[in-house]
């Protein structure tokens, strides 16, 4: 008993300073950065069109912003709903695929293949099917999300002890019990890993889309800026399109603290 | 009524005959237990002990429904339980199976996990949960029931294993080297619990180890198996007096028994060598 209560007394100072220790030395790096750019950009004169000074980057592009925002509000759109489908819909598969031996042996290397496989490859034939109405790259999102949140959770489905699973048995549990307060809990872990893995191709998605196709989201953006020598404005989106990414993972990391207490 | 009554006290609670277990692997097939047969009657604590592969836990799983026999029959109070299928929920309510290792769901609290066998046989009400409350008490636990299995120390985590079995009130035991893979002390102390636990509430238990000392200190009857195949070599009756404590280890009687059995098993592994 007093072994218990010592352990609890002794982890919680020190989780709490990881955690302020975890938002700050990420801040500092990056201020540290920056200003290191700052300064190499403007002492050795880098020419603009290599790397132009963060501060400039920073000042065209919220001078710039009124133009940027609606591009940015349509690349979020198609990053985040391509991301809403695609998590519950790998995850189905993965579900569906692992009450099944068989699927599981035919269906993981099929699905490593789409991982593998840039579906920026795919896109030109994409719009040639569908169309040009930019808002069909969600379908590109989704084809690019998808295969890695499946494989990630069909692992976390078919990577159990078998000790587990006869503790299920022992106790007479139905397959439904089974999966849900074993099989699928035991998951968890990786299904977040697939989930955060799904925020970066999903990004990666909207924006390979974005290059290939069209005059609207951030991508396209990148591509005109460039063109016409705005750089400031092309590091600025490339800045934004990170943004995007970094919180939905953010995002989805908090939600797994709440839910994954038992990580350690 | 009166021959049933009878009936009940001459029956074997527990009944395995001849039973065997073979395994088909991608190349070979093993045959994990040949042709056991064995009898345990209300109330008694029985170990089987014998080389590791020699199949001694292939039989409690059988017993348990987590695998079939692929001969032979197991009867649980003069029924068949090893027919076709899931073993029924009431034949499985009557049996708790300890693991190895303390086997908790790292997802749940240490309570969550020891009211599990009572989410799953659907048991609710206030008397069940009281009951949970009982047994974390019972083995000190009490104060640890809302922190995670990882918070906890092995000891510990074994014990909310020995009370998980127990929640839903089963009157066979079976414990699949449960302490084995514990240090000494916290193995002796666990041995002298589960006897107090054995003495109190009568329970029926078949111990599987392959510690001597430990099965002449718990058992009234030790069955000793020999390896490959997995099979039934001899049967020795452990006629110590109760309650048994740490103090008899010293004892000549007791070194006896440990002779013998120590004896035995070596024969075993000899005649494996020639």
């Amino acid at each position: 008993m007093n072994t218990t209560t010592a352990v609890q007394k002794k982890r919680k100072p020190e989780a709490i300073g990881s955690g302020y220790l975890n938002i700050v030395a990420p801040l500092i790096v990056l201020v540290i950065l920056i200003a290191a750019l700052e300064f190499f950009t403007r002492a050795f004169g880098i020419s603009r069109f290599v790397l132009p000074p963060p501060t400039d980057i920073i000042v065209k592009t919220i001078s710039n912003f009124p133009e940027i925002w609606p591009h940015f509000l349509f690349t979020l759109k198609i990053v985040a709903i391509g991301f809403m489908i695609s998590v519950p819909f790998g995850m189905l598969i993965a579900a569906l695929f692992s009450q099944f031996e068989i699927m599981v042996k035919a269906i993981s290397p099929v699905i490593i293949w789409l991982v593998i496989t840039p579906m920026i490859t795919l896109i030109p034939l994409i719009m040639l099917w569908l169309g040009t109405d930019p808002n069909l790259r969600v379908i590109v999102v989704i084809i690019q999300a998808t295969p890695i949140i499946t494989l990630n959770t069909l692992n976390g489905f078919t990577n159990i002890e078998s000790e587990k699973l006869e503790l299920a048995k022992s106790v007479g549990a139905s397959k439904p019990q089974t999966f849900i307060k074993i099989i699928f809990m035991n998951a968890m872990p990786q299904v977040f890993t697939g989930i955060k893995l799904g925020c970066i191709f999903s990004t990666i998605g909207a924006i390979s889309a974005d290059f290939v196709a069209g005059t609207v989201g951030l991508g396209s953006r990148i591509v005109q800026y460039t063109k016409y020598n705005n750089i400031e404005l092309s590091y600025g989106c490339i800045i934004i399109i990170a943004l995007i990414g970094i919180s939905l993972f953010s995002i989805v990391e908090i939600i797994e603290k709440r839910i994954v207490l038992w990580k350690n | 009524m009166e021959e049933l009554g009878k009936k009940t006290l001459q029956e074997p609670r527990i009944k395995f005959e001849n039973v065997s277990k073979i395994f088909e692997t991608r190349s070979q097939e093993i045959v994990a237990v040949k042709d056991y047969s064995m009898e345990v009657l209300t109330g008694e604590f029985v170990s089987i002990i014998g080389p590791s592969g020699c199949g001694k836990s292939t039989l409690i799983r059988m017993l348990d429904g987590i695998i079939k026999p692929t001969e032979g029959n197991i009867y649980l109070d003069g029924n068949q339980v090893n027919e076709e299928g899931k073993m029924p929920k009431e034949t499985l309510r009557k049996m708790g199976f300890i693991f190895q290792q303390p086997n908790l769901l790292p997802w749940y609290t240490v309570r969550e996990n020891v009211a599990l066998p009572l989410r799953v046989f659907g048991l609710s009400g206030e008397t069940w949960e009281k009951r949970v409350d009982e047994l974390l008490e019972l083995v000190g636990l009490s104060k640890s029931g809302q922190l995670f299995p990882y918070e906890i120390s092995g000891g510990m985590l074994q014990r909310a294993g020995v009370v998980r079995a127990m929640v839903h009130d089963p009157e066979i035991l079976l414990m699949d080297e449960p302490f084995g893979a514990l240090d000494e002390l916290t193995r002796e102390q666990l041995n002298m619990e589960l006897l107090e636990i054995w003495k109190e509430t009568k329970k029926t238990i078949i111990f599987i180890t392959h510690n001597v000392e430990e099965a002449v200190l718990l058992s009234s009857r030790i069955y000793v198996m020999g390896t490959q195949p997995g099979r039934l070599v001899s049967t020795v009756n452990i006629d110590l007096p109760r309650p048994r404590s740490l103090k008899m280890i010293t004892q000549p009687e007791f070194i006896g028994y440990k002779q013998k059995l120590t004896k035995l098993i070596g024969d075993l592994d000899l005649s494996k060598i020639k």
